[in-house]
């Protein structure tokens, strides 16, 4: 697995791809429904949604192969589970199942230098601060 | 919701120094008080909706948008570029304002979509793009917004 950054305040690199990830599919589920934000993006903005959903696809992919295999292993275990494979940590609270999160997990400063899971529903964690 | 509640004088500004476009999405970013590892994230998020077409809705206003797991509510930005700046708009012509719209994965209140439509409208109305020029402080700003945007 690559090391993460020695600076203090780095962020695991697996984690900040499988948070671009996160980003990519949320965006392409949203263009997926009637009532997202396809009308919004066609009206005002003039994309094509089709097309738009087409790219975020193909960029999704091409992350998904820089994943290293231990991660994209739990990654693929998690993807039809759950729409997020990354939820953010708030407060404690694990945005995925509702659970709080041990305080010895979230409240370390260096958290984000390794890939941390809930230990609850399995979902990567993002701490939110 | 009102427009004007889900900005702060804070979010506002009105010179923004940038020259390039990913420049001006860094300052943007920068109005919205994240840590460094956030603001590149959300960089990189919002360069990827670019890429899908530009947020440069013509008559000189952008709209970059997106949603991302580093924010954990509604988060609202406007920038002022008084000389413009090449943003690749759909008219080609020179963005002036720009309105950073980011908000989380998941909302309770879903207020994501609504809004982007709401600033569009506004920034879109025939006399908005010459009142966001002639304004001097954020607090103007924020005055135009409960005006123009109830």
């Amino acid at each position: 697995m690559t090391a993460p950054d020695s600076t203090s305040d780095a962020m695991h690199p697996q984690l900040m791809l499988l948070m671009e990830l996160q980003d990519l599919r949320s965006q392409h589920r949203e263009l997926e429904k009637d009532d997202g934000a396809a009308p919004v993006e066609k009206e005002h903005f003039h994309m094509d949604p089709a097309e738009a959903r087409a790219q975020l696809a193909e960029k999704v992919s091409e992350l998904e192969e820089r994943l290293d295999p231990q991660v994209r292993a739990r990654y693929e275990l998690i993807k039809p589970q759950r729409d997020r494979v990354v939820v953010p940590v708030i407060n404690g609270v694990c945005y995925g199942c509702f659970v709080s999160i041990a305080t010895a997990t979230v409240g370390d400063q260096d958290v984000h230098q390794e890939l941390q899971s809930c230990e609850n529903c399995g979902s990567f964690i993002y701490v939110v601060s | 919701m009102k427009l004007r509640k889900l900005f702060t004088a804070d979010s506002v500004e009105l010179n923004l120094q940038s020259e390039t476009k990913d420049e001006v999405l860094k300052e943007l970013i920068q109005l919205l008080g994240l840590d460094d590892k956030s603001e590149a994230i959300l960089f990189k998020t919002l360069k990827r909706r670019e890429n899908l077409g530009s947020t440069g809705i013509g008559k000189g206003i952008a709209i970059p948008h997106c949603r991302s797991l580093v924010v954990n509510e509604l988060r609202l930005a406007y920038g002022r570029k008084p000389e413009g700046i090449d943003f690749q708009a759909i008219d080609e012509e020179p963005v002036h304002n720009l309105f950073l719209i980011v908000a989380p994965p998941l909302e309770v209140s879903n207020q994501y979509l609504p809004v982007l439509g709401k600033i569009a409208q506004f920034a879109k109305d025939p006399d908005i793009p010459a009142k966001l020029q002639e304004i001097d402080e954020a607090a103007e700003f924020l005055d135009l917004l409960e005006e123009r945007a109830p």
